[in-house]
């Protein structure tokens, strides 16, 4: 068989790209792992002798760990709240005509379009007229707002491939709507929901910018007590604190993994 | 489709067993003034219709015809515009889908991907409450009626279409509905498949004795399996009768042409002849003296044979337009007095027209049939 130049350009070019993607992604994480082992004071790379010295430190870190359990818990809380929403919205604008679809449509993807800081500071502005600002609840509320559009759009991406004969022929088998919901259509959308979690629970836990402009002094979480950590001191319990949050990531998508199978959610 | 193949299904040769569900006998399901629009377009227009206790009635048309929507309204998935549905008796017009006597094979199965065979089976069963060992025992039941018990274990991906087709078939039967709906169930099939199946099916239908009401647009399927048939054109009933009546007897120039391959001749008919536009006189048995100025015969391409010499009834020049080799028969495109005829004959030997030649053809008045025009 006869090669196309512009294939074979475009493989080549492939084969050159796909290493530099690889290290790109993960080097800046190997870098940091590796340097929360170090024996030294100072966050460097390489290290500087082994030790466990600076996890102790992290572990034992009031602020640190404070700051862990609130990103936890607002991570959790907020996946859920916009699962139970986006679960509501994606089957609104797939199944059912109504005016505006369109304008629905975009209104809950519109949260990734408009710059985070913008976001954050008009939601500041209608937090405080609701009296809600400097609250956990207003804090949520914008968590909320960012993670929903992946929510959407991962399950209305799952919905418009959704065969409605299997709801048809469910439903010809004497099954109720609800139950149609619960044994057929829910359990072949897990993939798309678990996927959608997974995407929730990462951006809300990672998000700086609007906590920046949402947190209480008694929530602040993680990645802003970091953030606010390195201006005035820079040393490896940050490095250590890093690879704990690693770690806990890894182990969520090992145990999603092992539930669903990591290619169907992809 | 190969013209053998078609010429092999003729009503002469069904499989089937004759006429089960006999006039007399009350509908399982009955359709009176059942319409559907949508916006400005009529998919199902006041279509009265009834299925009888233990008959097999195929609804068939082409692609658009309202068929499949008719189905769909029996089922419950379609909301009707108008008219009133009822099965066994009772009106379920307003019925959802699950409050309703019916058991449906879809036309892509519809299989649930996350449930093996034996719990497709028994999804149903589970929905209407029937306790597990009677279910278990329910489900190896009929997967034993379709040949499948040893594939229980199976996922539906795991399965070839034929066995998908047939656990679809298992899961409808399963809970004994007052009838069976089959929405193009072959349609995904290859030919050989299709044939073999659609045999098979028929024989089952004959052995649980279930009503059936079954869409196809495939006019061989139709032949094969149905105790009657519905012919649909544009959301109206062309012609409802047996697969005989249809065949040999058609109502209308559309059944005529979409029920197996014809030439249809425009003309009138004077004195007992049909007298063609180009002049080709054709006796009319029974026609009598009644005079119809426009009319229309339809010829089916068996009933044109090579002319005998016997003299007892007329013989027509034919110019051979083209031929088509099909094994059991010969296919020819004819040109006699200007009009086009189409011949299926079988020509033993080396004596095979080609395209070019002139031969002499009768045609067998037994079966001709007239349409006044004005049905048409």
């Amino acid at each position: 068989m006869r090669v196309d130049p512009a294939d074979r350009a475009l493989a080549v070019a492939g084969a050159m790209v796909r290493p530099i993607v690889y290290v790109g992604l993960a080097l800046p994480a190997v870098i940091i792992v590796a340097a929360a082992f170090t024996a030294g004071d100072s966050l460097r790379f390489p290290p500087e002798g082994f030790s466990l010295r600076w996890f102790q430190a992290a572990l034992a870190s009031g602020p640190f760990m404070g700051a862990l359990w609130t990103s936890t818990q607002l991570a959790c809380i907020a996946t859920v709240i916009s699962l139970a929403l986006g679960l509501g919205a994606a089957f609104a604008i797939d199944r059912y005509e109504f005016r505006g679809r369109g304008a629905f449509r975009t209104l809950t993807l519109s949260p990734l379009v408009v710059p985070m800081v913008v976001l954050g500071l008009g939601l500041l502005q209608f937090l405080s007229w609701l009296r809600l600002n400097q609250t956990f609840v207003g804090l949520l509320a914008g968590h909320v707002l960012i993670t929903l559009p992946y929510v959407v759009r991962t399950l209305s991406a799952s919905l418009i491939l959704f065969d409605r004969n299997l709801e048809q022929a469910a439903a010809n088998l004497r099954a109720s709507p609800w139950r149609v919901l619960r044994r057929i259509t829910l359990p072949l959308l897990l993939p798309a929901i678990v996927s959608a979690t997974v995407f929730a629970f990462v951006t809300s836990f990672g998000n700086i910018t609007l906590s920046v402009f949402l947190g209480t002094s008694r929530s602040i979480t993680l990645p802003v007590q970091i953030f606010t950590y390195v201006e005035h001191s820079y040393d490896p319990v940050l490095a250590a604190v890093s690879a704990l949050v690693i770690l806990v990531t890894l182990v969520l998508i090992i145990v999603v993994e092992k539930l669903v199978g990591v290619e169907k959610v992809a | 489709m190969s013209g053998v193949a078609m010429a092999g299904e003729r009503p002469a040769v069904r499989v089937a067993g004759g006429n089960r569900g006999g006039e007399g006998q009350p509908p399982v399901v009955s359709l009176r003034g059942v319409a559907k629009v949508y916006g400005s377009f009529v998919a199902v227009d006041a279509l009265s219709l009834d299925v009888r206790q233990g008959e097999l009635l195929c609804l068939l048309g082409p692609s658009g015809c309202g068929k499949t929507t008719t189905l769909s309204m029996v089922a419950g998935f379609v909301e009707p515009s108008a008219g009133t549905v009822l099965i066994a008796g009772q009106d379920v017009t307003e019925l959802p889908p699950y409050k309703r006597d019916t058991g449906m094979v879809f036309q892509s199965y519809a299989l649930f991907p996350h449930m093996t065979v034996s719990a497709n089976v028994a999804f149903g069963l589970e929905n209407l409450g029937v306790p597990k060992p009677e279910r278990a025992k329910r489900v190896e039941e009929v997967l034993a009626l379709v040949e499948l018990d040893h594939l229980a274990g199976r996922f539906p991906r795991e399965l070839s279409g034929g066995q998908q087709q047939r656990v679809a078939l298992a899961r409808a039967l399963a809970l004994r509905p007052a009838v069976l709906l089959l929405d193009e169930p072959f349609s995904n099939l290859d030919a050989q498949l299709r044939v073999r199946l659609r045999e098979e099916l028929r024989r089952l239908i004959d052995s649980i004795d279930i009503t059936t009401l079954f869409v196809t647009h495939d006019q061989d399927e139709a032949l094969v399996l149905s105790d009657r048939i519905v012919v649909m054109n544009k959301g109206r009933i062309e012609q409802i009768g047996t697969p005989q009546e249809i065949y040999e007897q058609p109502a209308t120039r559309f059944v005529a042409e979409f029920i197996g391959s014809c030439s249809v001749l425009e003309g009138s008919v004077r004195a007992g002849e049909f007298v063609t536009r180009g002049g080709m006189r054709l006796p009319v048995p029974g026609a009598g003296d009644t005079a119809v100025e426009q009319a229309l015969m339809v010829v089916r391409p068996e009933q044109v044979k090579p002319a005998t010499g016997a003299g007892r009834v007329p013989a027509f020049a034919a110019h051979v337009e083209s031929s088509s080799y099909y094994g059991a028969m010969t296919r020819l495109r004819l040109t006699v007095t200007g009009e086009p005829l189409l011949m299926e004959a079988h020509f033993p030997g080396s004596k095979r027209p080609v395209a070019g030649d002139d031969i002499s053809v009768e045609i067998d008045p037994s079966g001709i049939r007239l349409i006044p025009a004005a049905q048409g």
